[in-house]
């Protein structure tokens, strides 16, 4: 009891520890506090088979703010991309889609399936990259409250009009478009080709509870397109060792500068007294006290279960009880004897690189009519990788490792998840997938199944939810959490809030632990 | 062509008209009167035999009169009908109470009344706390709409750079927004872009009450109620006063052509000119400006502008030499999505069908949110929903002009029934539709088929080969969120003006979209006003 911190961390995944590294390095005496045995959260390498590492749920990385980068000198403590330079799509009619880095191969396959798509698809990709450009500064910015504003907010909101006013027409008229329409609907505005369209929609699928042709999915898409910003990385690529070594990079620099990083150690409650937080009770007991305490967990343990809600004004409890968790997908891991061998797929070096299995957009949007009612998907939408392809180190020499990213998996699903359900659930995934990869079923050694159910119960995730909350145009920017609260605050006095509930939201980003840094630096200068 | 009506073309070429209007639907009207209100001299064309577009009552059948494509539940914006004193012009409104009735899989039935302590009572067989709320739900909801009602008023800025002009006209919206406290204010701006079903989750458990509530934000767009900005369709229709659950009810005697009968002669008496049976060839471009119409006839007229009451599409494509227009924009409204999802059936009855519950003027048949979002599912795929949610009018209940003594007429509204079949085409669907519908009403009502005399059913394609409705879509285009405000029809011309001078539009097509409200035409003459200085 007798060291008061500055501020406390609940929570050790990639933002509670980004969090912490700004804290630290602005002098701060820092400590974070993590549940598990293993820092990361849900940014996490684990060997669950001995010999075989998985990158348990998040697996690929893109969104990472380069300016994190920098600030924190990642690179420095392990943070190392290997660019994943192909996707691959095999179709139902025994064709392929496979798209490579290189602009000149990619152009060759999209004349393949269709020539006006080919001619497109560079304009396209123009746009989007014209589109996080335009979104940029906002993902930098803590959310300005045009509801009620004050001096700075009203600051924000002009620097924000001004750069509106600074876009052309075309690139407004088309943000507006992806803030609001399905992903199908923008993407028929550009392509014919269904595969094309099937393999660029998913991106707008991805967390979420909503399918291909459900408006605000075009929004997710773009989401998704915004790491490839700053010539940062130009494609998605994957984490050497894993996105663990993404957590743990981001650990060392925060422990370089001086930050108190410990795991086993679960929060039980925050301690407010008079309406002000002045610090933590573990589980076992032991209180921690800080002048500062900020929650990196979703809204939903920040608000209702961290605090006594009571504690709360009932508008805000309320609100924080709307919040839309609604996990949409599970996670399997396979260790593999051997790689598998995919129909129609025209060179082993695709298996390097991303592997999607979306033949049409109405596959996927099947997909989802099956969880919107409730159930699994009986052919649900994979996201393949095979990590050990680019990172030997992750398996037994000729084994390999396979993350599947599985979509969709209703987290209320009917009758409720069990066992029984998840295995079959697990089987869905390896039929569907053997479908694609005859004789795939006979090379598994050892599967590990996560419904969005165990998602929560492992990884604390509310509903299984991958982005703590789904990023829908009603709970994002200064909605997110919720109207008032958007500015990394909350209504108890020295709490703050970290995760990928608040602004920018989910993903691999670090956005929400810099933002709250910043804003807690601000208020305590 | 009469004879006598190309006789009056001489008069018209020689009038100095300051606006022609192309299309007699109820906003060409509306604009119409304000403008010959304004002083203007104005001139109508419409191809048909009778003013009023899709707002039209029609005898179907001898004896039967039927609202035949527009719902007889269409009214004016207040604001508007005040202006124009439509009550002064034959329009007589008759009070309907329940204001809508739900019927429910196990033979119930939810009525809503006019009366909100009746309706949480009734509310109250089948949730104690939605009752509770009901007051509370529908003093919040009118508070939101108010506002959402100021905005249907105003001419949408041009964005991302609005000019002076259009940032006074948002200065409008305040008044009404500083009415909302700041949570009000915060759920108005999260609520418009949510599903309507997510909406109403926040409010009520029974899912009964949700579904006769949420069939108001689907009405005429192909989604369902868990997608996207459909609480934002709900909320026009609400500050339109068009949620039936919740308006002050009445029903027009006559059927909707009344409405468009008596805006007739509101723009004439306000001395503005209506020549029917007259078609419109093309708009005369003048150094990319407007300047006049061609008839069919080969007649020519001019006028200072013209202002088409025709959908974008048809105005864009059809009405004006491609070569006048920027391809660029051209190419822009091919991707207005119409999509026209709803299906049309008529009824000539001999008596009034028998229901579990008492027959109501209003009979809504979506007893789930599951079994909208189903029936919503068949469109995704380009097909028809088997089971499709249906809004039923029974008008000759109140109204004995419609049909001969005795004997009734029953409309319905069905949705889904896409107006692109992927694998079928309506002309061999047609039949079948019509005995799903019949047969999805008659789980509810046994002895409608035996009561039958004569019907009708209007496909999608039927609406458009019949009434003019492009792809179907009596909203001229799918009122989504992308496809709204600055963006409606096309962000070039979302202002009611278009890339060519002095040509406006006036029509569904534009903010704030479809409806009987009248305010496209009202929005669209008070710009040309505004232009003129």
């Amino acid at each position: 009891m007798a060291e008061i911190y500055d501020a406390i961390i609940i929570g050790g995944g990639h933002n509670g520890l980004t969090c912490a590294a700004y804290l630290a390095r602005a002098g701060r005496k820092v400590l974070v506090l993590e549940r598990r045995h293993i820092l990361g959260g849900a940014a996490v390498s684990e060997q669950i088979y001995p010999g075989f590492t998985y990158t348990v749920c998040s697996y690929v990385v893109s969104l990472l703010r380069p300016e994190i980068i920098r600030d924190l000198e990642l690179p420095r403590h392990g943070l190392q991309i290997l660019p994943l330079v192909s996707s691959f799509v095999p179709m139902e009619n025994g064709d392929h889609l496979a798209l490579w880095s290189d602009p000149a191969t990619t152009r060759a396959e999209l004349q393949r399936h269709s020539k006006r798509d080919a001619d497109a698809y560079p304009e396209f990709s123009q746009m989007m990259y014209k589109m996080g450009f335009a979104v940029k500064p906002i993902l930098g910015m803590v959310p300005p409250n045009p509801l009620s504003p004050g001096v700075d907010d009203l600051r924000r909101l002009l620097e924000l009009g001004r750069h509106a006013k600074g876009l052309d027409a075309r690139t407004f008229q088309q943000l507006t478009k992806l803030m609001t329409m399905s992903a199908t609907d923008f993407l028929d505005e550009w392509f014919e080709s269904d595969v094309l369209k099937a393999l660029t929609a998913i991106n707008g699928i991805i967390g979420t509870m909503l399918g291909p042709r459900s408006p605000g999915t075009a929004y997710v898409m773009l989401h998704h397109f915004m790491g490839e910003l700053d010539g940062a990385f130009t494609v998605w690529g994957f984490q050497k060792g894993g996105t663990g070594a993404v957590s743990n990079a981001i650990a060392g620099a925060a422990r370089q500068h001086g930050a108190v990083l410990r795991c086993n150690a679960p929060v039980a409650q925050v301690i407010v007294r008079n309406g002000q937080a002045v610090g933590v009770a573990l589980e076992n007991g032991e209180e921690i006290r800080a002048r500062t305490v900020v929650s990196g967990l979703d809204p939903r343990q920040t608000f209702l279960k961290l605090v006594d809600s009571r504690q709360l004004p009932a508008e805000f409890a309320t609100a924080i009880g709307n919040f839309k968790y609604r996990g949409s997908s599970g996670k399997v891991n396979l260790a593999l004897d051997g790689l598998p061998t995919f129909t129609s797929m025209p060179d082993r070096a695709l298996l390097q690189g991303m592997i999607e299995i979306c033949p049409s957009i109405d596959f996927v949007e099947r997909a989802y009519d099956d969880a919107k009612y409730g159930e699994f998907s009986r052919r649900p939408f994979l996201d393949v990788l095979i990590p050990s392809t680019i990172d030997p180190t992750l398996a037994p020499p000729g084994k390999h490792v396979m993350s599947i990213f599985v979509q969709y998996a209703p987290y209320k699903l009917n009758g409720g998840w069990n066992a029984q359900q998840r295995a079959a659930f697990g089987d869905a995934v390896v039929n569907t997938l053997e479908e694609f990869a005859p004789g795939i079923k006979n090379l598994i050694l050892h599967r590990q199944v996560l419904s969005p159910w165990d998602l929560e119960q492992d990884f604390g995730l509310a509903e299984g939810n991958i982005f703590h909350g789904e990023l829908t145009l009603d709970q994002i920017f200064f909605l997110r959490p919720t109207a008032g609260w958007a500015k990394f605050r909350t209504p108890i006095r020295n709490y703050y809030q970290c995760g990928s509930g608040t602004h920018p939201g989910g993903g691999i980003t670090g956005g929400p632990g810099r933002l709250a840094a910043m804003e807690i630096l601000r208020s305590s200068k | 062509m009469t004879s006598a009506t190309a006789a009056n073309f001489g008069k018209l070429a020689g009038v100095a008209w300051d606006a022609i209007i192309v299309g007699a639907g109820h906003n060409g009207l509306v604009a119409a009167a304000y403008l010959a209100r304004a002083g203007k001299r104005v001139l109508v064309l419409e191809r048909q035999p009778q003013a009023g577009g899709a707002a039209i009552t029609e005898e179907l059948f001898p004896g039967f009169r039927f609202s035949s494509v527009a719902e007889g539940t269409g009214r004016l914006f207040a604001h508007v009908a005040a202006d124009l004193q439509l009550h002064r012009h034959g329009l007589k409104l008759l009070p309907i109470d329940p204001l809508l009735t739900a019927a429910l899989p196990n033979g119930g039935c939810l009525s809503f009344w006019s009366d909100t302590a009746r309706t949480a009572a009734e509310i109250a067989r089948h949730s104690k706390a939605d009752a509770a709320r009901w007051p509370d739900f529908c003093a919040a909801m009118q508070r939101l709409a108010a506002v959402v009602a100021r905005l249907m008023m105003l001419i949408p800025p041009a964005l991302p750079a609005p000019s002076g002009r259009d940032l006074m006209e948002l200065l409008k919206l305040v008044a009404p927004a500083r009415r909302l406290n700041r949570k009000q204010l915060a759920d108005l701006v999260r609520t418009l872009p949510m599903p309507v079903a997510d909406m109403l989750d926040e409010w009520f458990e029974c899912d009964a009450l949700k579904a006769a509530l949420a069939v108001d934000g689907v009405h005429g767009v192909s989604l369902g109620p868990r997608q996207a900005g459909t609480a934002f369709v709900w909320l026009l229709a609400l500050a339109a006063g068009q949620v039936p659950a919740l308006a002050a009810a009445s029903q027009l005697q006559g059927g909707v052509g009344a409405l468009t009968q008596a805006l007739a002669k509101a723009a004439t008496s306000l001395g503005a000119q209506l020549r029917l049976n007259t078609s419109v060839q093309q708009v005369v471009v003048k150094d990319g400006r407007a300047a006049g119409v061609v008839l069919a006839s080969g007649e020519e007229i001019s006028a200072r502008v013209v202002i088409s009451n025709a959908d974008p599409r048809t105005t864009f494509q059809r009405l004006i030499d491609p070569l006048e227009v920027d391809p660029v924009f051209l190419r822009s409204t091919d991707t207005i999505k119409y999509r026209g999802c709803t299906a049309r059936m008529h009824l000539a009855l001999s008596g009034v069908p028998r229901f579990a519950f008492d027959a109501a003027a209003r009979i809504r048949i979506a007893p789930g949110i599951n079994y909208i979002e189903q029936a919503s599912d068949a469109a995704k795929y380009g097909s028809w929903s088997r089971q499709p949610w249906l809004d039923v009018t029974l008008p000759t209940l109140a109204d004995t002009t419609l049909a001969p003594p005795g004997q009734h007429v029953l409309s319905i509204h069905a949705q889904y029934a896409p107006y692109h079949l992927r694998s079928q085409d309506w002309d061999t669907q047609r039949a079948t539709l019509g005995s799903a519908i019949l047969s999805t009403l008659a789980q509810f009502a046994p002895d409608v088929p035996q009561l039958v005399l004569h019907s009708q059913v209007l496909t999608p394609l039927d609406l458009e080969r019949n009434y003019g409705l492009p792809e179907g879509s009596s909203t001229h285009g799918e009122m989504t969120l992308d496809q709204a405000l600055h963006m409606r029809p096309v962000p070039d011309c979302a202002q009611y003006r278009t890339p060519i001078q002095q040509l406006y539009l006036c029509g569904a097509g534009t903010h704030p979209g479809g409806g009987c409200t009248g305010l496209n035409g009202h929005n669209a003459a008070r710009q040309v006003l505004r232009d003129w200085g």
